[in-house]
């Protein structure tokens, strides 16, 4: 084996093997634009570069939007839509505070392009609202005071959410792993903990949504 | 931020084949590697291609000899989810469910897993290193407390997946499919070490989609078993893992298959510690001497001897969790 | 003294009046202590709370800012024209650009530019854009081309101060003489014991990280800005701004309703704000500057690493004779400030003679900034490892050889006492509801499992408050209150335990109390929330002002009525009296009040006592299991028994103790910022990834908080005490006690990684 830093073999050398680097034409192949509607096959769609259109159903409503490919959906949401409760703390998928619920599971949307949340049901802690009154994982977030400066709050509970909705009985334990995915700098977790089984509980007793 | 692109999401895999055949292209799976190197600059692209308008490539199913199918972008949480894999392959089941965090489970896919790019932080940081395309492996003198203590050749980072090396103990393959055709390659060729070219992670050619996972039926016999070490409990990689399928007949070990993550740049087969087992019956000093002949033919780099009695703690322990009952 | 104990804020602080009131200290209390949900909760948990970098107006463009890639390098070109073409594009500012010709205080002792040609540490401002959209601003910044000399750099103090070392400094890589401070005779100190031990520590870099990212949204009206910023103090970021862009201070409005975590790194204006600023003022836009992660990795603070030196003698019975201790630690490119690491050698235990010698280098790195008890982490982790180790060399229990040398002055200040020292009673009673005993009888252990149990204590050199502060509490017609205060509230609950302070005077029940704060334009003046001593310093005045409202209300009633002042108080809305259950009269019945429809108080904070130190004490406890065939550490449980006075809120305080506690986990067992340190001085770790900060699954369910009341009357007319910082000081020191318990391994380096541990293991197994 060669211990060096510099190969001297070296066959990838001054090729672009992807040919990323190369000159790219940015011609069409047959474009289908348009979405796909509820039951229909995808259509093949190539997208130009600019804006392009989307429809998006978040919290249960459909919004029609223009954007550009590389939005995320995180930005759309909070800097298009204004619907700012999800929060931004890395961008790369590294901390939970953008997490929302895509068909009921917990991801991050800072790693989701708007044009992949493309016919899934967002939902976002503002979701979990009804009207004015907070729903129960929020509700239980506030009893245990499971947060500090309340950044990383929203994520939490909306991983909460998606945690309870696959297993609504978690051992501390299982809530730990479940919550794995959100970073809390101020350290609220021990309070995160019991304001999941709190939340349990009151499922469990026919309380929650 | 992210660069500029175009996106399309065609509704067949000859037309994702196609698209991304061209130059510039790059494949969106689940997107939780791929936005993260457009974001830092690793690569760039001029337009992406979804996968996500393909529900075929969806689902773990049988296989009429008795094995699985995984679609490729079945996620790395249905996986670790999955009966069937847990109960016949739990080496999969385990290395899944270790994979990053939770969120990042249900969005990454197992054709992405197995496609990822390495997680050097030269690589990812802005270093124009040999991988890149430059002629220098900063970690060599560097800071490499992460990097690869087998394999390394000009290049030293460790591959980043952790189903990678559960898939090859399994000896699954994959399938991978491109507007010329389709050919299977295993697990365990998947991965390009830097020795053959050190700017490339798989065989696959531009173009060639990996759409399926196939696991051969699990011999009479088998166990499996995958666990890594991290810093941190949660979104680490593996700083060692280690992947067992072992065949036993009675007491004695009749196959082993042995990987390695967090040890080369690619899923590194242990041989010796095969040849070890092989036809041994686990008695505590063959465990031991396995353990060792892993890592036997390490040349560890500046900052990153620990990770011999390392990766010997670890297999010990996992031979040992393995064996009992034996 | 002074300035080290103030770290929170520089230059001349505002004088207030003197209280109005002295109220003796509460006797029982019917809302102070509760344990009770936050005032605002709703907004946080239902995402309606705005925070700085939820705010979107109307118009507004996106700032970016372009950074130098290298550790050292001085900036030749700059050519942005192709950026300035670009689509989208509104403003380009360099350091060429004359609005931009600005000094940059880094601290009042050390400047550099708004935009420096001289990049001393990777991560420095070299020009800035604004564009409709972020993705747009950052397009732009990939078309400024930057020529840069690169110059040879230093990454760690140590190569500092070596032999050679490249000068990155014209004055020098150290920042002034070595500061050493010395009582009594150490020589004689170590010739009296019996065990002298001499050891060496070494504690990574940590960075803050709080969750939402330093930066700001900036809008002129005219020639009047107004700031929306994370931060933990509006008025200093006012202040700035009002000077660097010569503004009156009532043109500058700073509003920090509510902010995503801080830890120290906001407690002052970064030059994102005065850069947002000026590309608002020259675009005529709101402009929104956040930085991402990895700039706030770089650029805006860290707690500073350290080489710690320490020499300790004791005598059998336990009595400690001499410290003598050697610091190495470096506050980045800039003169910042970069202390307190010998703080607890020289005031945590009593011992007669103590010699520190502390020395701060320069490196090419990123400003250091306060965070959580600056310095003290780093120096318990070096003390409270060495008592453990002179305590089993003289084979005590390491918690009675901390209890035999509790100290009754502060001896660093040359014998003042404290206003109260909880210390003993903090190891006493944590020891035992710990099980501390039980926990260190166990079996000899042999298996691959090994369970070890770790404690280390701490004071916090601040956490006393003190004036200035201004509050006003408004009493309306309906009996709701509205309290007016300038103070952040960073997370530690401070609104909710000012409207409980409140509630506690006026009977008001605290929902009805709503809190205005942080902003500059329409709330008091007040230091940034820092150093422990927002409660301490806010709590007192708030209550000063509920006293004013309620002297008030009561001599309405008592002249609307004829009674007697003396014999009235509040309660649930009314005023009682104390003798005559018949006289009550709701406030919706004081006729004055009803026409009046506002009573308005305003409150003060008096001066600490003079001749005596407010500061808080703890003992934290812990058990660890270690898996010896791997070196991985699994924290199982942990105790914090704090002396924080009298605690306000049981529920955001045990909060307080679980969360310094989890950063302090972080500390010991994953956190470390890497440098290229051989090649480019370049950050390695700039991220949330390979920067490790703990997860749910790294802190154990399992955690106590065992509050000490010790009924401190002196402090101030709460008697609370700091909390937010010593409850992450001990902590990785506990740790490191308890693997030390559980392996017999000594881990004098943070982190504790399973890395280094089984290079230890291996170490210790081949000498064994
Ligand atoms: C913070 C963080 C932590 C992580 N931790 C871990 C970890 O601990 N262990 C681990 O194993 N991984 C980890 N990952 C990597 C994670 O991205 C993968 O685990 C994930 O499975 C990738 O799947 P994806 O579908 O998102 O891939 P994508 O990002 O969509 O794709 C990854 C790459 O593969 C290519 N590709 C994807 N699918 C195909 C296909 N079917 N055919 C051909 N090419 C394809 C893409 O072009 C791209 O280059 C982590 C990632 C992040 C961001
Ligand atoms: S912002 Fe999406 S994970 Fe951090
Ligand atoms: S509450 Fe502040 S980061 Fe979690």
């Amino acid at each position: 084996m060669a211990r060096d830093r510099n190969r001297t073999d070296k066959p990838g050398k001054g090729v672009t093997r992807r040919g990323f680097l190369g000159t790219v034409g940015a011609g069409a192949v047959a474009a289908v634009t348009g979405l796909p509607r509820p039951g229909e096959a995808v259509p093949e769609i190539t997208e130009p570069k600019g804006m392009v259109e989307t429809a998006l159903s978040i919290n249960g409503r459909m919004h029609r939007l223009l954007v550009e490919p590389r939005w995320t959906l995180l930005f759309v949401l909070r800097e298009q839509m204004g619907i700012t409760g999800t929060k931004i703390g890395c961008a790369r998928g590294e901390c939970g505070a953008c997490t929302v619920l895509m068909d009921g599971s917990p991801r991050y949307a800072c790693m989701t392009l708007a044009l992949e949340a493309q016919g899934h049901e967002i939902t976002t802690v503002e979701g979990l609202m009804d009207g004015e009154e907070l729903g129960d994982v929020q509700q239980a977030f506030v009893e245990e005071d499971a947060f500090q400066c309340g950044y990383c709050t929203a994520g939490q509970v909306v991983a909460a959410q998606g945690l309870l909705a696959a297993n609504p009985s978690p051992t501390v334990d299982e809530i730990r792993a479940g919550m794995a995915g959100n970073l809390c700098r101020c350290g609220a977790y021990v309070h995160i903990f019991r304001a999941v089984e709190r939340a349990a509980k009151g499922r469990g007793k026919g309380g929650g949504r | 931020m992210l660069p500029k692109f175009t996106y399309s999401r065609p509704g067949s895999l000859v037309q994702v084949a196609n698209l991304a055949a061209r130059p510039g292209t790059r494949v969106h799976a689940g997107g939780t590697d791929l936005l993260g190197c457009l974001r830092d600059g690793v690569f760039g692209a001029e337009s992406l291609v979804s996968l996500s308008g393909l529900s075929d490539l969806r689902g773990v199913t049988p296989t009429s000899g008795g094995g699985l199918r995984i679609g490729a972008l079945t996620t790395i949480a249905e996986i670790a989810a999955n009966d069937a894999i847990s109960d016949r392959y739990p080496a999969l089941a385990q290395a899944a469910a270790s994979v990053a965090s939770p969120q990042l489970r249900n969005q990454g896919t197992i054709g992405g897993n197995l496609c990822q790019k390495p997680r050097c932080w030269y690589y990812r940081g802005d270093f124009h290193c040999l991988r890149k395309g430059g002629d220098t492996c900063y970690a060599f003198d560097g800071e490499n407390q992460y990097h690869c203590i087998l394999g390394g050749d000009g290049c030293y980072i460790v591959h980043p997946s952790d189903t990678a090396p559960a898939l090859a103990a399994l000896g699954a393959r994959v399938t991978a499919v491109s507007a010329g055709g389709r050919r299977t390659i295993a697990v365990e060729k998947l991965h390009v070490p830097p020795s053959t070219d050190p700017q490339r992670e798989t065989a696959l050619e531009p173009g060639e989609i990996l759409t399926e996972v196939i696991l051969p039926p699990p011999p009479s016999g088998l166990r499996s078993s995958y666990r890594k070490i991290r810093e941190r409990a949660s979104w680490d990689f593996a700083v060692v893992g280690v992947a067992l399928a072992l065949v036993f007949d009675g007491h004695t070990v009749t196959t082993a298959n042995i990987f390695l993550s967090g040890a080369a740049p690619v899923p590194w087969r242990a041989r010796q510690a095969e040849e070890v087992l092989n036809g041994s019956n686990l008695d505590g000093a063959t465990v031991e001497r396995a353990a060792h002949a892993a890592v036997a033919d390490a040349e560890p780099l500046a900052h990153n001897a620990y990770k011999v009695p390392l990766f010997a703690g670890l297999i010990k322990e996992q031979l040992t969790t393995l064996g009992g009952g034996t | 003294m002074t300035r080290r104990d103030s770290y929170w804020a520089e230059g001349p602080l505002p004088e207030t009046p003197s209280p109005q009131s002295s109220p003796a200290p509460w006797g029982t209390t019917r809302v102070v202590g509760t344990r009770r949900p936050r005032i605002d909760a709703y907004e946080r948990v239902s995402g309606t709370a705005v925070y700085p970098s939820d705010v979107v107006l109307p118009g507004m463009l996106y700032g970016a800012i372009l950074r130098c890639p290298h550790a050292h390098a001085l900036v030749k070109r700059v050519d942005a024209s192709r950026a300035e073409g670009m689509p989208g594009v509104r403003a380009v500012m360099t350091g060429r650009s004359k609005v931009a010709d600005l000094d940059w205080p880094y601290s009042r002792r050390d400047h550099s530019k708004l935009f420096d040609p001289h990049c001393r540490h990777e991560g420095e401002a070299v020009a800035a854009v604004a564009a409709d959209t972020p993705q747009q601003a950052a397009d732009a910044l990939r078309a400024i081309q930057v020529d840069y000399e690169v110059l040879p750099f230093v990454a760690d103090e140590r190569d500092a101060v070596a032999a050679g070392a490249p000068k990155i400094r014209d004055g020098g890589n150290l920042a002034g003489e070595p500061e050493v401070s010395e009582r009594g005779d150490v020589a004689k100190g170590f010739a009296e014991a019996d065990v002298v031990l001499e050891r060496s520590y070494r504690c990574a870099y940590e960075i803050h990280a709080p969750m939402e990212c330093h930066g700001c949204v900036a809008r002129w009206d005219g020639n009047r800005l107004t700031v929306w910023e994370s931060t933990q103090g509006v008025f200093r970021i006012q202040a700035t701004l009002a000077g660097m862009l010569h503004l009156p201070l009532t043109d500058v409005r700073v509003i920090g309703h509510y902010m995503g975590g801080g830890f120290g790194s906001k407690l002052q204006a970064g030059k994102y704000t005065v850069i947002a600023s000026l590309l608002a003022r020259v675009t005529a836009r709101p402009v929104k500057l956040f930085l991402s992660r990895q700039e706030t990795m770089l650029c805006v603070g860290n707690r500073p690493g350290a080489e710690i030196r320490l020499k300790a003698g004791v005598k059998k019975d336990g009595t400690l004779t001499a410290f003598e201790l050697s610091s190495l630690t470096s506050p980045g490119a800039y003169e910042v400030g970069a202390g307190l690491l010998d703080w607890l050698a020289r005031d945590l235990y009593t011992c007669p003679n103590v010699r520190t010698e502390s020395r701060v280098a320069f490196i090419n790195a990123g400003p250091a900034r306060p965070m959580r008890a600056p310095g003290h982490p780093q120096g318990a982790w070096a003390l409270e490892q060495m008592i453990d180790e002179l305590a089993e060399a003289i084979q005590m229990d390491p918690v009675e050889l901390r209890l035999r040398n509790v100290p009754k002055v502060s001896q660093a200040r040359g014998g003042k006492p404290y206003t109260s020292t909880g210390l003993a009673r903090c190891l006493e009673e944590g020891a035992k509801a710990f099980g501390w005993s039980e926990a260190r009888k166990k079996q000899q252990q042999n298996g691959r499992y090994r369970r070890g149990v770790g404690s280390a204590a701490c004071l916090w050199i601040a956490g006393g408050g003190g004036p200035p502060s201004t509050v006003i509490v408004k009493l309306f017609a309906d009996g709701s209150v509205n309290l007016n205060m300038g103070a952040s509230d960073i997370g530690t609950g401070t609104k909710s335990v000012m409207a409980m302070v409140v509630s506690e005077e006026l009977g008001v029940n605290p929902d009805q109390i709503r809190v205005e704060n942080a902003d500059t334009a329409t709330t008091q003046f007040a230091t940034p929330s820092g150093g422990s001593k927002t409660v301490p310093t806010e709590s007192p005045a708030v209550r000063d002002a509920a006293i004013a409202v309620k002297k008030q209300l009561l001599a309405l009633v008592a002249e609307e009525k004829g009674w007697d002042p003396a014999d009235l108080e509040l309660d649930g809305q009314a005023v009682v009296s104390r003798t005559d259950p018949q006289r009550r009269l709701p406030f919706a019945e004081i006729s004055r009040l009803q026409r009046q429809r506002v009573i308005v108080g305003v409150g003060y904070r008096g001066p600490n006592p003079e001749d005596a130190v407010v500061n808080p004490f703890a003992a934290q406890f812990c058990e660890v299991e270690v898996d010896t065939n791997t070196g991985e550490v699994r924290v199982l449980r942990f105790l914090g028994a704090h002396d924080s006075g009298r605690v306000l809120n049981r529920l955001t305080y045990d909060n307080q103790v679980f969360g310094g506690i989890t950063m302090g986990i972080g500390f010991g067992l994953t956190e470390e910022r890497v440098l290229d340190r051989r090649q480019t001085g370049k950050m390695l770790n700039a991220n949330l990834h390979s920067y490790r900060m703990p997860t749910a699954l790294d802190v154990p369910a399992d955690m106590v908080s065992l509050p000490i009341e010790l009924g401190d009357t002196e402090c101030n007319t709460t008697g609370a005490k700091g909390l937010g910082e010593p409850v992450t000081i001990p902590t990785a020191a506990a740790i490191a006690n308890a693997v030390h318990d559980a392996v017999g391994v000594r881990v004098t380096d943070t982190p504790i990684t399973p890395s280094r541990l089984i290079g230890l293991l291996a170490v210790a197994h081949k000498e064994g």
